[in-house]
């Protein structure tokens, strides 16, 4: 009898869990009738305070609705996914993997549409790609870096060359790299990384006129074609002549520390390098030869949840974080994603900012295999055992071999 | 008069049903609630299709990444648990001895199990670093040329659970009390007798703690089963996937590939592995794990214990 009492027990309060995980908040309400918001950010420790401050500037201006800020952090994803599969996802939230969520996501081209014409072509044109989804907009571009090449001037001079300019090709920098390395004792001309992010390096591909897979997906004869193999192929050469260092990391440690005179990466280590002192200069992606060199978007925007309940106020919200005040607001955490706050800020007349938007405009016709491919996540995880069998100095298998390999999934 | 009996039975069950709640709602919950999901194909934003044992029979029959990773966490187990054992019974010994400052010792000893997961990776992640690290550098005064440690696949492994033994503190410290309590006049009668410190060790110290041993012994083996932390922060299950550990196998597939079903699967999978090396633990238990309370002769009791002890 008592054992029966228990099993009951347990059986009805399970039950009552599953009930309340799947039961609502209530009409998203305040008690004071305010429509809430619940707004999910990535970012972490100061900008989240820049954060908040924003959020109540948006809450006082506002007398029916009222904006929460909840800070993920680096659990970002691992939260956004639980939320998506539990119903619980915050009203608005920064978005970056499309393809992955886009099926919880709010489908904006009409929002977009009733704002007009302006609104949307105030935004690089290139950004919307990477805010789309299956042909839909899913997000509002909030910042975005793109990659370009630093060098470090204080080496350059050491080895007594000319410094890199925009017209570089990779010969230019295989040649000074040779120098560099020579002349520089202990210190390496170029650094790239041994385990890079598959996403990231598509780039060097599509500056070398291929990709890793064509429009329907097919990687045979695209990730093994024989320009995709002359890109793998010249970093891995530079590698075993000595002239570039294979980074565990990103490279950046590397360069900070003035071992590398050269590296690939995005806006994100200016910051840093500027408080360390480095004497650096960033120039566009170098080409190979026959067409511009292309870069990758490591791009964020803002997305609405399509069960939310107050969408109208949620747009009314999205509007306000992708507004010019708040571009300019974000400079120095995001680069801004507005021609006219590009402009009126005069982004461009800085050395150190205007690549990545050369970059940005140089890259606008093309789409990352994760958009394109069903499964990247997988596919990412084995290209990037792949790559790392290519650069790995204990590794350092044959290009041909394992791309070949790669190409057969 | 059956009131009140009933009252006095059901007020303990009150006290303890905070915790109650707690296990129910947290642990038991959403343990049902994974073997539910196993059996289906579960995406992120999708409907959930069942599958029967669609995820099991994939598990062990066309997902090769499945097989490494159990490899790989055996290896790890096989290695780190005794080794743990090992180093927390060394250090807790050190911090019994009768020294001065010993309390400072047992102090720094024990500060890194305090220390967060994510800060001891990036800890060694600086000491470990092939060009940059300490630990290189300390070896290149010796004349060693250290190895690439986060870099090398031969070696990444090592350097995992050389960080891992890192938070050695807590398992010294249950030792250390354990050890605490061995009446004091069983030493002294030793010391008469004329044995060694190594062999009161052997045979008296090392009998008596067996129950101890017993219970670190489980712990670190599911801890180590458990570790995802670590090689996801450190090595992020790299180089070559030479450390892409089960849980973190099991936690991509959830969170990054968002194949929650499969997920699950992979979880009670490596339940199941962990409960029958537990099972197995405790059914060789009899064999060398004494308790007091079930004491034959002395004799007999030392004797037991030191063919155990080894074996431990």
């Amino acid at each position: 009898m008592k054992k029966k009492l228990v099993a009951m027990l347990v059986l009805a309060m399970t039950g009552t869990m599953f009930l309340s995980a799947c039961g609502s908040d209530g009409g998203g309400k305040t008690s004071d009738g305010k429509a809430k918001i619940r707004f999910a950010s990535w970012d972490e420790a100061e900008d989240v305070d820049a954060q908040q401050a924003a959020v109540d500037k948006f809450n006082e201006a506002h007398d029916d609705i009222e904006v929460t800020l909840e800070a993920y952090g680096g659990e970002f994803d691992t939260k956004i996914a639980a939320g998506m599969g539990s119903n619980d996802m915050p009203d608005v939230m920064y978005m970056w993997n499309y393809p992955a969520y886009a099926q919880g996501l709010e489908p904006l081209d009409s929002y977009i549409e009733k704002e007009g014409e302006d609104y949307k072509s105030n935004f690089y044109d290139t950004l919307w790609n990477y805010n789309s989804y299956d042909g839909s907009t899913y997000g509002i571009p909030i910042g975005f870096t793109t990659h370009a090449l630093f060098y470090n001037k204080d080496i350059f001079a050491e080895a007594g060359i000319d410094e890199p300019d925009n017209d570089w090709t990779w010969d230019d920098v295989i040649e000074a790299s040779k120098t560099i390395t020579e002349k520089c004792e202990g210190k390496k001309g170029f650094s790239f990384q041994m385990k890079p992010d598959p996403y990231d390096y598509e780039m060097y591909l599509w500056s070398n006129g291929t990709a890793y897979v064509d429009a329907d997906g097919g990687l045979d004869g695209n990730l093994n074609s024989d320009k995709a193999k002359e890109v793998f192929q010249m970093f891995q050469d530079m590698e075993k002549d000595g002239y570039a260092a294979a980074t565990e990391k990103s490279g950046t440690d590397e360069f900070r520390a003035g071992s590398t005179g050269m590296y690939v990466y995005g806006s994100w280590s200016i910051n840093t390098l500027k408080e360390d002192g480095v004497n650096f200069g960033v120039v566009n992606i170098p080409s190979f030869g026959g067409q511009d060199s292309i870069s990758i978007l490591s791009s964020s925007g803002i997305s609405m949840s399509k069960n939310s309940k107050n969408k109208e106020a949620a747009w009314e919200f999205i509007k306000f974080w992708t507004s010019e005040e708040m571009n300019k607001e974000r400079i120095g955490m995001e680069l801004p994603v507005l021609y006219s706050v590009v402009e009126s800020e005069g982004i461009m007349e800085q050395p150190e900012y205007a690549p990545f938007y050369t970059m940005l405009e140089q890259s606008s016709d093309y789409t990352p295999a994760s958009f394109i491919y069903d499964g990247w996540s997988e596919l990412s995880e084995s290209l990037s055992l792949s790559f790392e069998r290519v650069f790995n100095p204990s590794a350092m298998e044959n290009v041909s071999d394992v791309l070949d390999e790669a190409a057969q999934q | 008069m059956t009131q009140k009996k009933l009252s006095k039975k059901a007020i303990p069950y009150l006290f303890i049903l905070p915790w109650i709640i707690g296990f129910l709602v947290f642990t038991i919950g959403p343990l049902i609630f994974s073997l539910i999901m196993s059996f289906f194909d579960w995406p992120l934003a999708a409907d959930p299709e069942f599958v029967g044992f669609g995820n099991y029979i994939e598990m062990f029959t066309s997902d090769k990444q499945f097989s490494k990773s159990l490899v790989i966490s055996l290896k790890y187990a096989a290695i780190f648990v005794p080794l743990n054992m090992i180093i927390a019974l060394f250090l807790a010994m050190l911090i019994t001895q009768p020294v001065k400052g010993v309390k400072v010792f047992r102090t720094i000893f024990y500060i890194p199990t305090v220390i967060s997961g994510v800060a001891v990776s990036i800890l060694w992640g600086w000491i470990l670093n092939g060009d940059y690290g300490v630990l290189n550098y300390l070896l290149s005064l010796l004349g060693i040329e250290g190895p690439k440690w986060l870099v090398d696949p031969a070696w990444a492994i090592l350097a995992v659970i050389i960080a891992s033994a890192f938070g050695v503190g807590s398992m010294m410290l249950i030792f250390y009390t354990d050890i605490k309590n061995i009446p004091i006049d069983v030493y002294e009668a030793a010391t008469i007798d004329g044995a060694s410190p190594a062999r009161q060790f052997f045979s008296i110290t090392l009998p008596i703690i067996t129950p101890t041993i017993l219970f670190n012994l489980i712990t670190s083996i599911i801890s180590s089963f458990q570790q995802v932390t670590l090689v996801m922060l450190l090595t992020g299950g790299g180089p070559l996937k030479s450390t892409y550990f089960y849980g973190l196998y099991t936690y991509n597939n959830a969170f990054k590939h968002h194949k929650l079903g499969y997920a699950s699967a992979n979880a009670w999978v490596m339940f199941i592995i962990i409960l029958v090396l537990t099972a197995l633990v405790f059914k060789s238990s009899s064999a060398w794990v004494f308790y007091e309370t079930e004491a034959g002769g002395v004799a007999k009791k030392g004797k037991k214990a030191k063919k155990g002890g080894k074996r431990a």
